[in-house]
């Protein structure tokens, strides 16, 4: 496999050609929105210090047989495309080298608290000084400002704040969020992204520019809309329901046969009316629930749920999942494997074909997957086109070369440990 | 008045629920989103939840958060004057977004309605395609729901308990993420066609802009060769996981190396309260202050730490059970803890914090021709612009609403005309 598969044979030209991104971001739902920028063609520059480690540099999974700062596909993933550039912000004479990118960038972009905005002298107001017409964009925990302003998280924490954890999963059991840092990925870098693209439709109308505030508690909130206004609406206050829809029926994930080497597979089923059911009932012909009249009707379905679901896993028990999904999606009816990684990766032909992950050939990695752009521009596509920087790989060259300081001044610099 | 960021940009919007959220991140930032709906309105209109419990197509608070600040007009593209006058709608647009299925689309381009036509008529069009598995591949033709998608993505197997079945997270979150990939593709597109003055198609795979939510499952994947499973309630190390709370739970990411937030405060605080028992032995904080990530993935390593964690597992339980979630949340924060309350659509509604921040909004939203309005309390945005803010203008419309004020003022289909059409059902 090679790198090529991301490139969809574009000659380059892409919507935020020379639009300069200062990411003084960390983690995840920062670093993430920058690469988007990136993927769409912007120079992206990553802050980073040797005195402060973006933690999942020093995460999990890690290239086998290798250690350091660069083999760690969470941190490389989120960072193709971008240049590294190290900045101590705790050194003395730090800040003027800061602003001095800002100077030079058309976007700022952090996730850090407000205390450290503020240590560090970059506030809104401050960026303004320097750089009157910047998109400045902030995504703390809980905002700029508030009771909760101090609170600190990220997405394992926004998911139980935001109603998530509670309203998802079995409803018998106590809850355990959805397995991952949900929020960090698509939603909160995702609404970052809306918002800086739309202040700078209005930047070049208007020549002006603003501050973006993501309080990542409220983006995630404001993607559980309806269930928030059941209870300030109506003052219900809705619970987990496992898998069941409110209008669906039957709607779930069923056990299917596991595969030779005993990996569990199960295969999900969502029935949209009942000519979806009367062509499942015809695909399972035999089965206890095919036959069934007090499964005729959506109500009969909805009120007999349980021995529904029941008599549908007995009917999948012996199925192969990605056989039966592929069977049901022949005859219109909504189903699908429950895909893990293994799949993705290695048995997903639609994925593969349309070249979604991109194989790029990092220096201490080699060969490593990263994730495609997640939205298609026919004519001006996004694209990757070079792996996760190295740790301070670009410093020289963007001291230099955007920042115009000679090589003494780049030497004096490192030697004071600013530039580390 | 303030301007707003999306001014003068015309969006017609013709998903079904899977796309809602797209247009309404573009209306609310200021475009004129026109939902174009068939003569009987939006199927998805009657979905709940309802307002005071009543089930009806003009008292669905699903409806009303997702279609606040659009316009609604009906059209029947079945019918040969219907596709004229959407020809004629199209032409005052600068953006179309639907997320038909292949057999609608197919179906709508037999009988002319067809994305590539439009834009070879209009080159500045830009035409915005929200599908389950993406336009081409083997799986384009597949029916997606929310399940569908989580399912084909990657994420639901990443859910839930061991010993259950995958889960799908609440919210319907493919749809939302379905609609924040296509606003983001559309405002691309937008910068571009506005700079160039070329539209393009855009198109937005489900299944591919929510497989980012793997996390690190495929990455794991890619360089070892296994699949990451879901851990459900085995908490890899105490201080990590959910714990119970005197009325409810709260969820603690203490002691995960690297994020700060470190055991050593965790027993400082259980002691201050005289609850730390045995934990204050140095040996304690010693262990936790040397744990690593990696450590979390070595089964002999995790086994000869047992015995100092299971003691740190029991000694926390208790600790947090004497608590309340609030009180949990409250005071580990104020020592820096990452701890977050498992909080309901109650606790959120009644936070102190977004209330302090004025992050909801009051809408007077219409219910039925000739009965008051309803007053309700409405999610605010998901972020703040200083210069150009969100906001909501109107309620979200009735069936065709608009009709008069968009095919005769704006579009310019005389009256009587209207009323021919309507007369044969083509709007």
């Amino acid at each position: 496999m090679t790198s090529q598969t991301s490139l969809n044979g574009t000659n380059g030209t892409r919507p935020l050609d020379g639009i300069r991104v200062a990411d003084f971001s960390w983690f995840g739902a920062g670093p993430i929105a920058g690469r988007t920028m990136a993927d769409f063609g912007a120079d992206v520059i990553r802050i980073e210090s040797e005195a402060r480690v973006d933690g999942l540099r020093l995460g999990q999974p890690q290239k086998p047989g290798k250690s350091g700062y660069n083999v760690c596909a969470y941190f490389n993933n989120f960072n193709a495309d971008k240049r590294s550039f190290l900045l101590n912000m705790s050194a003395e004479g730090s800040r003027e080298v800061a602003l001095r990118i800002i100077e030079r960038s058309d976007i700022f972009l952090s996730n850090l608290t407000p205390r450290v905005i503020e240590r560090w002298g970059l506030t809104y107001e401050e960026l303004c000084e320097v750089k009157p017409d910047i998109i400045a964009a902030y995504q703390p925990m809980q905002g700029l400002w508030g009771p909760h302003r101090d609170f600190l998280g990220f997405g394992a924490v926004l998911t139980p704040t935001t109603g998530i954890s509670h309203l998802s999963g079995d409803p018998d059991r106590r809850p355990v969020g959805v397995g991952t840092n949900y929020p960090d990925y698509a939603v909160n870098p995702g609404h970052t992204i809306v918002a800086i693209l739309a202040a700078l439709r209005h930047r070049r109308r208007t020549g002006r520019g603003q501050r973006i505030e993501l309080a990542q508690i409220e983006s995630v909130a404001a993607t559980m809309g309806p269930a928030l206004m059941d209870y300030t609406v109506n003052g219900v206050n809705q619970d987990r329901k496992g898998n069941r829809s409110t209008w669906m029926c039957p709607h779930g994930i069923y056990r299917c046969a596991d595969d030779p080497s005993g990996r569990e597979r199960w295969i999900a089923i969502a029935i949209r009316d009942d000519a979806e059911w009367e062509s499942l009932c015809a695909v399972a012909e035999g089965s206890s629930f095919a036959s069934d009249d007090r499964f005729a009707t959506l109500l009969g379905r909805r009120r007999n749920e349980a021995v529904l679901n029941q008599a549908i896993s007995d009917w999948t028990a012996s199925f192969d999942a990605a056989s039966l999904a592929v069977h049901l999606q022949s005859v219109g009816i909504p189903a699908a494997l429950i895909q893990d990684a293994e799949d993705m990766c290695e048995h997903d032909d639609h994925l593969a074909e349309r070249g979604f992950y991109a194989y790029l050939d990092h220096p201490e990695t080699g060969i490593s997957l990263y994730d495609g752009p997640t939205v298609k521009l026919h004519d001006t596509p996004g694209y990757l086109a070079s792996p996760a920087p190295l740790f301070g790989e670009h410093t020289f060259e963007v001291a230099t070369d955007v920042l115009g300081y000679s090589a003494q001044e780049v030497a004096e610099l490192t030697a004071s440990g600013v530039l580390a | 008045m303030t301007q707003t960021a999306l001014d003068g940009v015309r969006i017609l919007d013709l998903t079904s629920e899977m796309g809602w959220y797209a247009g309404k991140l573009l209306a609310d930032l200021g475009a004129d989103v026109i939902k174009v709906e068939p003569v009987g309105g939006d199927p998805a209109r009657g979905r709940a939840p309802y307002w005071n419990g009543a089930p009806g197509r003009e008292t669905s608070l699903r409806f009303w958060y997702f279609n606040a600040n659009k316009r609604s007009v009906t059209v029947d593209l079945g019918q040969y004057d219907g596709r004229w006058l959407f020809g004629e709608l199209v032409k005052t647009a600068d953006i179309v977004i639907e997320s038909w299925t292949a057999p609608e689309r197919s179906e709508l381009a037999e009988l002319g309605v067809e994305p590539v036509a439009c834009m070879d008529a209009q080159p500045d069009l830009i035409w915005v395609s929200i599908t389950g598995f993406g336009l081409d591949g083997p799986r384009s033709g597949w029916q997606v729901t929310d399940l569908i998608a989580q399912a084909a993505s990657g994420i639901a197997t990443l859910a839930g308990y061991p010993d259950g079945s995958p889960m799908r997270i609440a919210g319907n979150q493919a749809y939302i993420v379905a609609g924040i990939s296509a606003a983001q593709g559309a405002l691309l597109a937008l910068l571009q066609a506005e700079a160039i003055g070329a539209g393009q198609r855009v198109e937005t795979s489900i299944q591919e802009a929510l497989s980012i939510c793997q996390e690190t499952a495929h990455l794991q994947w890619d360089f070892q060769g296994t699949s990451r499973e879901r851990i459900g309630e085995q908490h890899r190390m105490p201080g990590i996981g959910t714990y119970q709370t005197r009325d409810g739970y709260i969820y603690s990411a203490v002691g995960i190396p690297g994020f700060g937030s470190p055991w050593s405060e965790l027993i400082r605080w259980m002691d201050e309260e005289g609850q730390a028992e045995d934990l204050i032995e140095p040996v304690y904080a010693e262990t936790f202050a040397n744990f690593n990530m990696r450590a979390l993935g070595v089964q002999e390593e995790l086994a000869k730490l047992a015995p100092i964690m299971n003691r740190a597992q029991e000694v926390l339980t208790a600790f947090y059970a004497s608590k309340t979630s609030l009180e949990a949340y409250e005071q580990g924060q104020a020592r820096r803890l990452l701890i977050g309350m498992v909080a309901s659509p109650a606790d959120i509604g009644d936070d102190e914090h977004l209330k302090a921040r004025e992050w909801w909004l009051e809408i007077d939203q219409p219910t039925r021709l000739g009965a008051d309005d309803a007053q309700i309390r409405f999610p605010g945005p998901p972020y703040r612009l200083s210069e150009t803010p969100t906001e909501i203008r109107r309620p979200a419309p009735k069936i065709g609403e608009h009709n008069q004020e968009v095919w005769v003022d704006e579009v310019g289909i005389p009256a009587e005309d209207l009323i021919a059409f309507a007369g044969e059902g083509a709007v």
